[in-house]
């Protein structure tokens, strides 16, 4: 396949694997967080932590952005659903993340009207073919899906769509790694950058890791290649006394990142005071909400949405697992009471979630031999 | 290409290499093919200007970057 296979070559694999390991010092014990969920995905598909000396230890942090929305934000979307006359819609994962009284797909056997897209442009289109219908997309995801959701509003104003509306839970990636930072229960060695909100933020908003808590930061592509690579390159800072932002993804991320998408960032979003975190609470200017310009197209001024916090499961675990305090399989309920098939947590819902990458993967079964 | 079971794009934050194949200027689309053959409409706003056999890397229905050649 273009521009992947390159990427898997297990000899070149092997052969970073040598340079890793020649990088590490004995008896040190090394933390690495990997921030984007599409890492843990790959590293646990790919196997790529199997390449790594026993001292390596990788961090799944909170890059998944079906993980991190809290289940008073699900309900706030089922409620919506239940709405007469709406169509809400949202990406797939999002579906079966559970609420405190089901999820979406719950919601949708009960008989409400909700439908997967793949785009905010796929619900826009639902929208232009349901004149006499009210249609709601559940916008989620970090800086990488930001720009379709606020290019999409703006298609929608231009097209005068005015059937259509959004529900924004968009969050930003940086916040929650400063609060990872401050946390004492956690010590890490450095990171693997996100490739993917690197594409539009750059690297820039990186700069404070080195420069404030003097951590090595390398943002990484997806293939086990580049994820390996990543973690080399940590490794050789940390063996070179060195500590900054460096970027091995750059045959996709620009230093800059991408303006024209921070531009309509800008234009059709505003940071909100503050939005609460599946697992890690209320964070500071951490979520998005649709600016006043936009206002007519903010599906939570256009209806009622109930807006009540929802405690997490007491069994759930995902809070730890989000900020790499413990592994997934360390969770109590991991394998048994909550599984891909009935999540009771978020991190178990979509794939790139690491408890499920590990149970998909048949990581937990290792772990448990090796305990 | 599209959200399923058991994985899905969009909320996984992966970006798609995708070969643009038509181009809709005036509405700042362009109609894209994966590897899979499946074809999507997709927003170029970000990218602007593409040309047919360009290679875009597309998350949720928008290209946000070049695929760059390796």
């Amino acid at each position: 396949m273009r521009f992947v296979d390159e990427f898997r070559d297990a000899d070149l694999g092997q052969a970073v694997a040598g340079e890793i390991l020649s990088l590490v010092e004995p008896g040190r014990h090394y933390k690495l967080m990997e921030v984007c969920g599409g890492h843990t995905h790959s590293i646990y598909k790919y196997g790529v932590d199997d390449l790594l000396p026993a001292n390596v230890e990788l961090v799944h942090g909170p890059g998944c952005p079906v993980c991190v929305i809290p289940m008073g934000r699900v309900d706030d979307g089922i409620a919506l659903a239940h709405q007469d006359g709406v169509i809400f819609t949202c990406f797939g994962d999002m579906m079966r993340v559970p609420g405190s009284s089901g999820s979406l797909l719950d919601a949708k056997a009960a008989g409400a009207d909700i439908r997967m897209v793949y785009s905010p442009l796929d619900a826009l289109r639902i929208a232009k073919q349901n004149p006499e219908r009210e249609v709601v997309f559940f916008a989620i995801g970090f800086e990488t899906t930001a720009p379709s959701t606020a290019l999409t509003l703006k298609r929608a104003r231009i097209e005068g769509v005015a059937n259509f509306s959004c529900m924004c839970s968009h969050v930003t990636i940086v916040p929650p790694l400063r609060a990872l930072l401050e946390s004492p229960d956690l010590r890490l060695d450095g990171f693997i950058g996100p490739g993917h909100v690197s594409t539009i933020v750059g690297a820039r908003p990186f700069e404070f890791i080195p420069a404030d808590y003097g951590k090595p930061v390398v943002i990484s592509g997806f293939e086990p290649l580049d994820i390996l690579q990543g973690v080399q390159m940590i490794l050789r800072q940390l063996a070179d006394g060195r500590c900054e932002v460096e970027n091995q993804y750059k045959r996709v991320v620009p230093y800059e990142g991408n303006l024209r998408a921070l531009e309509v960032l800008a234009e059709v979003f505003e940071l909100r005071p503050h939005f609460e975190w599946r697992g890690l609470g209320f964070i500071s200017h951490s979520g998005l909400k649709i600016s006043d310009a936009y206002a007519e197209l903010d599906a939570e001024r256009r209806f009622t949405v109930p807006g009540v916090r929802v405690a997490d499961p007491k069994a759930c675990q995902c809070g730890e697992v989000l900020k790499g305090v413990i592994k997934p399989w360390e969770c109590k309920v991991f394998g048994t009471a909550c599984t891909p098939e009935r999540p009771i947590g978020t991190c178990m819902v979509s794939s790139e979630g690491a408890c499920a990458a590990y149970y998909n993967f048949g990581r937990f079964a290792r772990e448990r031999e090796v305990v | 290409m599209s959200c399923g079971s058991d994985h899905c794009v969009t909320c996984g934050d992966d970006g798609e290499p995708m070969t643009v194949v038509a181009i809709d200027d005036e509405r700042g689309l362009a109609l894209c093919t994966g590897d899979d053959g499946k074809r999507i409409t997709v927003e170029t706003a970000l990218v602007d200007p593409v040309a047919v056999g360009e290679v875009l890397l597309v998350h949720a229905g928008t290209a946000i970057a070049f695929g760059a050649p390796v």
